[in-house]
């Protein structure tokens, strides 16, 4: 067993659900990502099914999940709940998958509104996404991660989905990358971020688009930059599929597990870069 | 008999009547303005916090602390220790205390974030010479959900490192529901870091800078970072959603620490595109009091700016969470007129 899983055993709570620390308090979207990362080589470990199980309690009458179990209302982990339960409960995928369908983030419906926005944020707001929470506009991260789970759950075909897609290309900052949501704010491109751009880039490859946005926010993950084992981990995850060893990504990340076997100490982390490395015994 | 009826007499309108029509039309339109101001929140609510805003005129005056600091490489441990007497700073020896300074984002030459120097020295003055019992600097970043490169930019990861504090991601901490006092916005309970909840005090440092949404962020658009990014998300736009100027009162008046204090990082500000892509200031200042709204009046002032035609100011002003008027505010320092700078405003959405 590698010292990244003696971690996250040692760090699960005893409800089954990991927080962003040891011994914090359960969250859906660390657990969820934990079960992506051990699922696939340990589906019938305890370790696993107390998380499953943990998960599938948590799902809320209409179908989503809230952030964690005192959170009384629906929101964005649902997407993360569902790509982690795809296989195991499908059924509990399909209730939380019908739920994301009928969530959209706020779009711009007036005209004259949306010039104004249009000309202030170089976005359409009449083209949306999924939102963090019900009642707010769409953001990069909930939609490009709804997209993904939608994905898993071989759902690509819905409307949706094809609006999604568009916002995301709309979202991009021109100089390449995405960041939270905000290309451009006023009088200046915003910042990109890892994290962002590699959800984008992931939801977009799944849905096998290449453009020149893709290209240049692909030339962005590239260029040098303050990283740090969160930022290197995201971008180790987006590379591995590919099989080629970009940047020598898998060494840097390698280099910034921690003694305890973790990333940062932080169970969310530590599931990225296990993703990341794409084998579990290091 | 005649069928000619008698002409009648039109009634004639006596001047009390005419009084009692005027008044019974100033009720009703009393009414409708009082309706019209209120059907979104409620009459009780509203006469609340007006009732309360016109108690706050005779309550004593806020005190306001104001130090001429021209440069970081002033003696800011002194300028503090001086800020600290003069504002009336409350007594925290044995506390647990959050600072809270504005760690937004790193932007290369633009002066957007809390100088951490500041940080520095609050934080050393707090252990060696206040006597708090514990001390850490926690933020929920707004656009981010990884803080660690930005803190290595900023130069607060040489600082936690250098100085033994532990850095609380806001964002990512055990969470509390905690119920909202003051009704303003539509929320009636609000997810809160554990660590702030817990807290005997908080210290807001934020950074002299102009604001597009708000026109300035001082001490209580600080507040936004201890909202938990991963229930509201980057950027909290849910809690935008609510109104920004209700939002801000909201979390003034239910902030759970028991004690607070604010330290505006004044010594180089930021004018025009805030919060992020404004110009430097060298204003020289550290502003200081226990009275939010009060240094942040002072600090609007500061800028050049009547707080009074701020909004959110304007707003918690006359909800009472503050003293917002000179003449309530008692300054002390250095004066006013000479820190004064004549800040480019941000450009308006």
């Amino acid at each position: 067993m590698s010292r990244a899983i003696e971690f996250l055993h040692a760090a699960q709570n005893a409800d089954g659900g990991w927080g962003y620390k040891p011994s914090g308090m359960s969250f859906v979207e660390p657990t969820a990502a934990v079960l992506l990362a051990l699922h696939q080589d340990a589906p019938t470990d305890a370790t696993v099914q107390r998380a499953q199980t943990w998960l599938a309690e948590l799902q809320r009458a209409d179908g989503g999940w809230g952030i964690a179990a005192l959170d009384e209302e629906s929101g964005w982990m649902t997407a993360w709940a569902v790509w982690a339960l795809t296989s195991s409960n499908p059924q509990a995928a399909q209730r939380g998958v019908n739920w994301l369908l009928q969530n959209a983030g706020i779009r711009v419906t007036d005209p004259q509104q949306a010039e104004g926005v249009k000309k202030v944020l170089r976005i359409d707001p009449t083209i949306t996404g999924w939102s963090w929470q019900p009642g707010d506009a769409a953001w990069i991260f909930p939609t490009a991660l709804t997209l993904l789970a939608l994905n898993a759950m071989n759902v690509r075909d819905h409307p949706r989905v094809t609006e999604a897609l568009a916002y995301l290309q709309d979202r991009a900052i021109a100089t390449g990358g995405w960041n939270i949501g905000n290309p451009f704010m006023v009088t200046g491109d915003m910042p990109p971020t890892v994290e962002n751009t590699v959800m984008a880039l992931m939801a977009l490859n799944a849905f096998d688009i290449k453009s020149e946005i893709t290209q240049r926010a692909n030339e962005w993950l590239f260029r040098p930059f303050t990283s740090t084992a969160f930022e290197w981990s995201w971008r180790a995850w987006y590379w591995a599929p590919s099989n080629v060893n970009v940047l020598g990504a898998r060494e840097v990340v390698s280099k910034m597990q921690r003694e305890d076997g973790s990333w940062d100490g932080n169970p969310f982390t530590t599931a990225i870069a296990l993703l990341a490395k794409g084998e579990k015994n290091d | 008999m005649t069928d000619q009826a008698t002409p009648q007499k039109s009634p004639r309108v006596s001047r009390r009547t005419l009084l009692r029509l005027g008044l019974l039309g100033g009720i009703v339109a009393s009414g409708a303005i009082i309706y019209d101001r209120t059907k979104e929140v409620g009459v009780a609510n509203w006469f609340k916090w007006m009732l309360r805003g016109q108690t706050t005129r005779f309550a004593p005056a806020s005190r306001v602390a104001l130090v001429s600091v021209p440069s970081y490489d002033d003696d800011l441990l002194r300028a503090i220790h001086s800020l600290w007497q003069n504002a009336n700073a409350p007594d925290l020896q044995g506390a647990n205390v959050v600072v809270k300074p504005n760690i937004v984002e790193f932007v290369p030459d633009r002066p957007c974030f809390t100088n951490p120097h500041v940080v520095r020295a609050l934080i050393q003055y707090l252990r060696d010479t206040v006597q708090v019992k514990s001390v850490v600097i926690a933020e929920g970043m707004t656009f981010r959900r990884d803080p660690q490169a930005t803190l290595i930019q900023t130069g607060y990861r040489d600082l936690l490192d250098s100085q033994h504090i532990d850095f609380v991601d806001l964002n990512y901490d055990d969470l509390v529901l905690i119920p909202l006092r003051g009704g303003y916005a539509k929320l009636d309970k609000l997810f809160m870091a554990r660590t702030v909840v817990q807290a005997d005090a908080l210290i807001s440092v934020p950074k002299l800078k102009t604001h597009h949404w708000t026109q300035i962020s001082g001490s209580i658009k600080n507040l936004f970072g201890i909202v938990p990014g991963i229930k509201y998300g980057f950027p909290k736009n849910t809690l935008h959603i609510q109104g920004i100027d209700a939002f801000l009162a909201e979390l003034l008046d239910s902030l759970p620490t028991p004690k607070r204090f604010a330290l505006v990082d004044g010594i180089v500000g930021l004018q025009g595109d805030g919060p992020l892509f404004g110009t430097s200031v060298a204003s020289g200042a550290l502003i200081g009091g226990s009275d939010f709204l009060a240094v942040d009046a002072t600090s609007a002032r500061l800028m050049g700016f009547d707080p009074a035609t701020i909004a959110y100011l304007s707003f918690i002003a006359w909800a009472g969470l503050g003293q917002l008027d000179p003449n309530k505010i008692e300054l002390r320092g250095a004066s006013l007129n000479s820190l004064m700078r004549s800040y480019e405003p941000a450009p308006k959405i």
